[in-house]
């Protein structure tokens, strides 16, 4: 079963790469944040999937609690800056 | 970046959010033994629960609800504490933050003496990076310039 996690935390890996192209050469702005906001999500599962390779799933969903808080917060932040912006 | 927002979506959403923010950053400093975190994740997660608070409703409601004085205050309090449980320790006869000496005063065993000691440096630490996370982002938002400093210098440039 670990190895199936691995695999599945490389993929999601792989796929960050991906959606890092669209926030370095993406076309405006809101191309930028929304891939921004995605590779916070996967990076999310990515510590759920990693608590489930070390087999402590209850201490990585804390941390990951609050990284999806923080993303929360900073797609927030700079969603505002656009808009101040303007 | 520090106007209020008008959207009644995000403004909801921030208020509902707060309060589970902050119970959960007190969960990560009172649990910081057991789980990962402690009193800077704590203080951070407190300090973002701030900043939301002042992305969404605007400077001029939230320096009605905590003053700056409050913030200074909280910020000098957490290293009063810090400080205060050292040095206790070390008044004590121990070395500085040896929370084993606590257990004279606490009435409790020597291993419970160093929990709480413990959790009391943590609850300050909390503190101090809550007051000091939030006036960090309030500096950068503002550019170091108030809003009503701003008004000020305005009035004066016109009278003048």
């Amino acid at each position: 079963m670990s190895e199936f996690f691995v695999a599945v935390g490389l993929g999601l890996c792989l796929l960050v790469f991906l959606v890092l192209y669209r926030v370095i050469f993406g076309p405006g702005v809101f191309n930028r944040i929304a891939a921004i906001s995605a590779i916070g999500t996967k990076t999310l599962i990515i510590l759920l999937v990693l608590g489930y390779v070390y087999g402590r799933v209850d201490m990585f969903i804390d941390i990951s609690m609050v990284y999806a808080l923080l993303n929360f917060i900073g797609c927030v932040a700079a969603a505002k800056y656009l808009e101040t912006e303007r | 970046m520090i106007d209020r927002s008008d959207d009644i979506i995000i403004k909801t959403i921030a208020r509902i959010f707060v309060p589970f923010i902050q119970l959960y950053a007190l969960y990560v400093i009172m649990h910081g033994h057991y789980s990962p975190g402690g009193g800077f994740q704590g203080g951070v997660i407190l300090g973002a629960s701030l900043a939301l608070l002042l992305i969404t409703h605007g400077y001029d409601e939230i320096k009605r609800r905590i003053p700056e004085g409050v913030i200074i205050l909280l910020g000098s309090v957490g290293v009063l504490i810090y400080a205060g449980i050292g040095l206790t320790c070390l008044l004590l006869g121990g070395n500085y933050l040896d929370y084993g000496q606590l257990s004279v005063i606490l009435h409790v065993d020597p291993a419970h003496a160093r929990s709480l000691g413990i959790l009391g440096v943590e609850l300050g630490v909390g503190f101090t990076v809550m007051a000091i996370m939030y006036s960090i982002f309030f500096d950068i938002a503002t550019g170091g310039i108030l809003p009503e400093d701003q008004k000020r210098e305005e009035k004066v440039k016109r009278e003048g």
